[in-house]
């Protein structure tokens, strides 16, 4: 029998007090070092109450303790969560000191970390939003499996995805003003200082913020939350780094008050799972804490998390079956050496100073300052440099050259054969390509060298050149953060918030590969555009007037360059009420958001204010309410039932409907909002812990943005309906709707059983309104209605239905295995708004495209479900002690089976037209702009080697 | 105890950088772009002999294989301003040129590889010949057709060298086009635009206009001769929407066949293939006298065509009706509805003639302008479709009265009467005004000269009636 085993039998623990409060307290000490462990969160089951230990491994609980057989649960990552069952008399203390945790071997956050990672390994939006970065803290069964086990699939809780969430470093929000998510890689590389994890469920009662429907994490990283100690590990793995080395730490509370906590890694990969995918991050922590007396700490903290990753695509169907899940056009050989032309680099470091003030023994303020700087940059290859010439008194711009991607669609097979009974000279030039392709199919970068080379040898200037699209963001944020025990019953919260955001946009010339410089003109500028009032090339094509015929240089901005000012400033208000049978709580927010762009070059196309100089200023009011109850059958029955509304404000990218060419706000631009309700019963005792929770969600006027080429624009005249366009998309209602399910059964001391379902659907509510824009034709363009007709339609995301069966074997002798069989269905594909707008039955004349049939029709825009999958993921490790050093391995498999499988995948809108796209869909040898998608990775493992002391 | 674990953390970090793994920065040395001189596997033949064995075969395709024949050329063509699309125009050698072929390839750019003056050679085994679009062509067959060599091919059959030459135009004059100067780097010396292109203030651009379709074709006048060639600009063109200079000079570019092979053209690299740096003109000579308020009562000549046969020839009257070119004259005719005549009228048009030109005559009988005063001239027109086609309204008074004079008279442009234009509804009718001719002297003779552009489906027809010419 191991000691923890002894101590979960013999540890009853009844110490009598001084009669008069009812009192629990304690502390908790690591079990091999014997220091302290600040941060372990103590709940005595069966109740909401829940408390966490400080610098000391100390913790109480003073107001509302329940009395006879209580057992505490005591829980942290990293450690094995354990069960002290204690005896509660009415006016008397219990004091149990010490009581020690084991270091778990069982790292599984670092795989989540590795997992969220992956989101900025991907070229389009349709990653970013995976969750599992925000439930990973959480310890309900049914969210666990959603972070560690669903994560690799973009599923979404209760159809919600990160934005629907709230990251919060040590009380701060990390959200991005401009998309409404928290970026990952800000913080990566820093897992052994992120054990200090809070997540509270949806809108319940949360100490730091309003919360939001997916749930908000709050990672508290102060010095003196750190358990005294160091480790370091090295990991291994083929998903999207090769290996990691960190060291970490910890200095624990010193004399005169201080602590400290270092820590220092690397991430690096020439390849992940998909080719060509380098990565190379570095991160370093430092946080200084000085407990100034009894009620005064303060606290530094500062993240330098630097992240370059080379990233991949959706890819379509035939180049999948051409190359498969693992190919990734944008890299190619150059001097022997990999070369992706997507880099993003991120590099956003983050300082924060904490006040902690215990004003009295039950009213606590908390005042933090952030300050965050740095640059966020994503490269692509510009094909478009020209010269100018001056003839006849006017410029032309001669130049530009095709696009080369490797699968542009001109160089794949289905190209060759997209006429109707291709000769066979087309098959022979379709096997041609596919040899190509199978056998090279990389990007060329010697041929944009030599490209650039032979203009250089002329005097001429790039054609190719490297584009970093950056944005450059100083945030600054002061909140404040206020908590009191009123009575025994009644606690408050709240907090203030003041953020302000200066964020620099614009276009880096990164690399003139070899040439000499780069033409600042838009090469596909025609005079015909229709936006600008003066209607000459040489000045629509210029990217800033008051600067024309600019030859920019490595390290110049160019192409479009804006700032946007944005203000925050918003707070909470909580009341949390704890009675013997019922615990509620109730809050309400308020907020005024505001945003203006300021144009710092004047667009071609858009002249003069339209596109220089300050945009209006758009101000957004807003406010939630939110309310709860569990209602406590037993101890053992809960019910529990959560309402909220809430108003949000659109984020950055949603509100300017271009904002790199122009001040132009989006048309019926509104608040969001918002209004949920759940329902759980909760079902807990010693062996068996279980929740079934029916939910409800609906969102209304939301507003999504999106960026495309199209061929097929209704009313623009015969064969002039290509245009680069933007998409609005706005009062956009959505609802999800559905139950999750979650079990976990400790069988015996050893064996642990698990079973998790999610059924749920997340449905577009309604028809939202769409119109788009471009340089290419004059104003806003609607068709028909108006309308996208979505109503019905999925929205895109994941699986609607997940299932798990898994178990967990954890032997005494310090090591264990697990494996989870997880199911999938019910995933839709990203459809083309486009297409679903009276677009698709309308001819270029603006007259009903002749031959509709609506049946065929009905089939062309029926949504793609997703094939079903089944995902196996194992896990295992042990671990030793030798002295005072604690070492140990964990490794896990992932996708064992190697199944195939989408993640998810967009409808592309180049052709969305009824006759067009009816050829395209029908082709024997394939489409040529087919749906794209992006694949789950196979089989893959992570292996991860430590030593603790 | 401090110390020791300040060991550890020293360990620690030793032990991180030891393990740490390079990645590849973003600082990419550029790669060897230097061409090097390649060597050639096989017979090096010049692009006389290509067209030597096609034309002797007498097929309408040939396909090369096992000659094991390497074709050396000068790359004269450059995508680089959009005007020339998958393919490269060869020529033999860089000054005084003798062959020239056209090579299709299925990649766009080819500049960035196969700039202007560079010196390729072509491996001809897998290549066919062709005629297409009326010049001689290498690529791949494709039945009987010619298709462009597949990208994936491209580095196989074009073999660059490191010579760039310096291509010197060869200098020709219109009169001089034949199959020998098809796909050769030319220059014409001392042209301009046709001055309906370029005069007043809308010039035409290059390709630019509502009804440029494909290519943008312009009038090219050689000075100091009466011959004129169309440059052709493609629509894709980034320079389409450059306006045409109204000065004259230089055009270097590749002479050519258009697309239904009917008349000779001349594509140019870019803008900078002009060299126009003379500012005066060499327009015909121009007689104007202004509008006159009044009309004199003393009629010196009138035809309004009632006597005319319907669907002959203009006769009579003393009308000189000459056919200069093709086989399209003016002619009477009747119509009514929506684009009717004013009984019978007078009308010309090369529609649907298949002439490579026409140009038509009808000239007045003599006007004396010794003797009478205050003279005038007025007269209506109206079009079909007119696009592509002119029609002047020309004085001479050194005419000799015969068919044979005529082109050889002194011909001056009545400037100040109003012909219909592109842009007027085909419907109605034009007046002229009343057309001061008082200033002029001597005998003269007034001539409606119609010119069609040599493109038979899109040339109009312009009609002509109520001609008076009166005195005081």
């Amino acid at each position: 029998m191991t000691k923890s085993f002894i101590i979960f039998l013999f540890g009853i623990f009844s110490i009598a007090g001084a009669v008069g409060q009812t009192i629990v307290k304690g502390s908790v000490i690591d079990g091999t070092s014997d220091e302290p462990i600040p941060g372990v969160t103590i709940t005595m089951e069966g109740t909401d109450l829940t408390t966490q230990t400080d610098a000391k491994g100390e913790f109480s609980f003073t107001s509302n303790v329940p009395f006879g057989e209580q057992v505490l649960i005591i829980e942290k990552i990293g450690y094995t969560t354990k069960r002290y069952p204690i005896i509660v008399n009415e006016g008397k203390t219990v004091n149990i000191t010490d009581m020690s945790m084991d270091y778990n071997n069982d790292n599984r956050d670092l795989v989540v970390i590795s997992i969220t990672d992956d989101q900025l390994n991907s070229e389009d939006n349709g990653a970013t939003d995976n969750i599992s970065g925000l439930l990973q803290a959480s310890r309900d069964v049914f969210l666990n499996a959603a972070a560690f086990d669903f994560s690799a699939t973009f599923f979404r809780p209760r159809g919600l995805d990160n934005s629907d969430g709230k990251v919060l470093i040590n009380g701060i929000e990390m959200n991005k003003l401009l998309t409404g998510r928290p970026q990952w890689a800000n913080w990566g590389g820093l897992n052994d200082v992120q054990r200090n994890q809070e997540f509270t469920m949806g809108f319940s009662a949360n100490d730091y913020s309003f919360g939001d429907l997916a749930g908000t994490t709050n990672i508290i990283m102060r010095a003196s939350q750190y358990r005294k100690g160091g480790r370091v590990s090295y990991a291994s793995a083929n998903r999207s780094y090769e290996g990691r080395v960190m060291g970490s730490y910890s200095s624990g509370l010193m004399n005169g008050g201080w602590s400290f906590t270092v820590l220092g890694s690397r991430r690096f990969g020439n390849e992940g799972y998909v080719d060509g995918t380098l990565y190379d991050a570095n991160s370093l922590f430092i946080a200084v804490e000085k407990k100034m007396n009894e009620n005064h700490s303060l606290n530094f903290s500062s993240i330098y998390a630097q992240n370059r990753r080379g990233r991949s695509t959706a890819i379509t169907e035939e180049v999948h079956n051409l190359r498969g899940r693992d190919y990734n056009p944008f890299w190619g050989e150059l001097n022997g050496e990999i070369r992706n032309s997507r880099i993003r680099r991120i590099n956003e470091p983050i300082f924060m100073l904490s006040h902690f003030w215990d004003v009295s023994k039950k009213t606590t303020l908390n005042t933090n300052v952030s300050y965050q700087f740095g640059k966020f940059g994503d490269t692509r290859i510009d094909n478009g440099g020209t010269r100018l010439v001056t003839f006849n008194g006017h410029n032309s711009y001669i130049g530009g050259a095709n696009n080369p991607d490797p699968t542009y669609y001109q160089r794949l097979p289905s190209y060759f054969l997209r006429d109707p009974n291709p000769t066979a000279f087309d098959y022979e030039q379709a096997y041609i390509a596919q040899q190509q392709f199978q056998n090279d199919g990389q990007l060329d970068w010697n041929a944009l060298y030599i490209g650039n080379a032979t203009l250089a040898a002329q005097g001429g200037n790039s054609i190719y050149a490297i584009q970093e699209d950056r944005i450059d963001d100083k945030d600054f944020t002061v909140n404040t953060i206020f908590d009191s025990e009123i009575s025994e019953h009644i606690k408050i919260n709240g907090n203030l918030n003041y953020k302000r955001l200066k964020s620099e946009n614009f276009a880096n010339l990164k690399d003139l590969l070899g040439g000499n410089g780069f033409l600042d003109v838009d090469f596909f500028a025609e005079e015909t555009d229709p936006n600008a009032v003066d209607g000459l090339l040489e000045n629509i094509a210029q990217s800033d007037r008051r600067n024309p015929n600019r030859i920019v240089q490595e390290g110049d901005r160019y192409k479009y360059n804006f700032e946007i000012d944005a203000n925050v400033v918003s707070g909470f208000a909580q009341g949390q009420f704890n009675y013997r049978k019922v615990d509620f709580y109730v809050g309400a927010s308020a907020s005024q958001t505001s945003y203006q762009r300021n144009g710092l070059f004047e667009n071609g196309n858009f002249p003069g204010e339209r596109s220089f100089g300050k945009s209006e200023k758009l101000e957004f009011a807003n406010y939630g309410v939110k309310g709860g109850a569990t209602y406590k059958i037993s101890g053992r029955h809960l019910l529990n039932l959560n309402a909220s509304y809430q108003t949000k404000a659109p984020n950055i990218r949603n509100s300017f409907n271009n904002a790199r060419q122009n001040n132009d706000v989006v048309i019926g631009l509104e608040n969001e909002k918002v209004q949920s309700a759940d329902a759980s019963y909760i079902y807990r005792s010693p062996i068996v812990k279980a929740r079934l929770t029916a939910y409800y969600s609906n969102f209304k006027d939301g507003t999504d943005i999106g960026f495309y080429f199209t061929e097929d624009i209704a009313g623009l005249g015969f064969n002039t309906g290509d245009a680069f366009v933007q998409e609005v998309l706005t009062n956009i209602e959505t609802r999800n709707l559905g139950v999750e399910f979650g079990l976990e059964a400790q069988v015996t001391s050893t064996i642990k059983l698990k079973a998790v379902a999610s059924v749920g659907q997340s449905i577009f509510n309604n028809d939202p309104n769409l119109y788009l824009t471009s340089d290419d034709f004059a104003g806003a363009l609607t068709f028909g209605d108006g309308t996208a007709k979505l109503k019905d339609y999925h929205v895109a995301g994941g699986p609607e239905r997940a299932y798990q069966l898994g178990f967990e074997y954890r032997d005494p002798d310090f090591w264990n295995f697990g494996l989870t069989t997880n199911y999938f269905s019910n995933a839709y594909i990203d459809v083309s708004n486009l297409a679903r707008s009276a677009n698709f039955a309308t001819d270029f004349d603006g007259q009903p495209v002749v031959g509709y049939d609506d049946s065929v029709a009905r089939q062309l825009l029926k949504q793609e479900k997703f094939d079903d999958y089944m995902l196996v993921n194992v896990t295992g490790g042990k671990s030793w002690k030798i002295k005072d050093y604690f070492i140990g391995f964990f490794a896990t498999i992932n996708n064992v089976l190697d199944q195939q499988y989408k993640t998810g995948g967009f409808e592309q809108s180049r052709l969305p037209k009824y006759g067009r796209l009816q050829e395209d869909q029908t082709r024997e040898t394939g489409p040529v702009f087919g749906s794209r998608y992006f694949y789950g990775n196979g089989t893959t493992y992570y292996l991860n080697i430590y030593v603790r002391f | 105890m401090r110390t020791i674990k300040l060991n550890k953390l020293v360990a620690l970090f030793v032990c991180m950088f030891a393990l740490i793994g390079c990645i590849q920065d973003d600082d990419f040395e550029a790669p060897d772009t230097v061409v090097v001189d390649p060597s050639i596997p096989g017979n090096i033949i010049d692009i006389d002999a290509v067209l030597g064995s096609f034309n002797q075969s007498g097929d309408g395709i040939i396909t090369f294989e096992g000659t094991n024949n390497y074709m050396l050329g000068y790359v004269i063509s450059s995508d680089e301003g959009g005007n020339f699309f998958k393919k490269l125009v060869l020529q033999d050698r860089p000054e005084n040129p003798t062959a020239g072929i056209v090579v299709q390839v299925d990649v766009s750019p080819l500049f960035t590889i196969y700039d202007f003056g560079r010196k390729v050679y072509v491996k001809l085994d897998g290549l066919s010949v062709s005629v297409r679009n009326g010049v001689i062509q290498l690529g791949r067959r494709e039945g009987n057709n010619l298709a462009r060599i597949s990208s994936a091919r491209m580095s196989e059959h074009l073999i660059r060298t490191p010579e760039v030459a310096t291509i010197v135009p060869l200098e020709v004059s219109i009169i001089d086009f034949s199959n020998e100067l098809e796909s050769i780097y030319i220059r014409l010396n001392d042209v301009q635009f046709n001055r309906f292109d370029v005069l007043g203030n809308n010039p035409k651009t290059f390709a630019a206009e509502d009804d440029d379709q494909f290519d943008g074709e312009r009038l090219l006048e050689e000075c100091g001769g009466n011959s004129s060639v169309i440059l052709s600009t493609s629509t894709f063109a980034d320079f389409k929407a450059l306006r045409l200079p109204a000065n004259r000079g230089s055009v270097d570019g590749v002479l050519t066949r258009n697309f239904r092979d009917v008349f000779y053209t001349i594509y140019i690299n870019s803008p900078e293939a002009l060299n126009f740096n003379n500012g005066s003109r060499c327009d015909p000579l121009e007689i104007s006298c202004g509008l006159s308020t009044t009309i004199g009562a003393n009629n010196l000549f009138m035809d309004s065509f009632e006597t005319q046969t319907l669907n002959s020839p203009i006769s009579g009257n003393g009308w000189t009706n000459f056919i200069e070119a093709g086989t399209k004259r003016w002619e009477a005719y009747t119509a009514t509805g929506s684009n009717a005549s004013l009984g019978r009228s007078a009308r010309i048009g090369s529609f649907g003639s298949n002439d490579v030109s026409s140009i038509a005559w009808l000239i007045t009988p003599a006007i004396n302008l010794e003797t009478n005063t205050g003279e005038t001239i007025r007269f209506k027109t109206s079009n079909s479709f007119a696009d592509g086609s002119t029609m002047q309204v020309l004085f001479s008074n050194d005419w000799d009265g015969t068919m044979t004079g005529i082109t050889s008279a002194t011909w001056s442009i009545v400037s100040d009467a109003y012909v219909v234009q592109d842009t007027d509804p085909f419907g109605p009718w034009f007046p002229s005004g009343n057309v001061n001719l008082s200033c002029a002297t001597g005998t003269g003779y007034i001539a409606f000269k119609y010119q069609g552009s040599g493109q038979p489906a899109f040339d109009g027809t312009y009609e002509l009636d109520d001609i008076s010419i009166d005195a005081q």
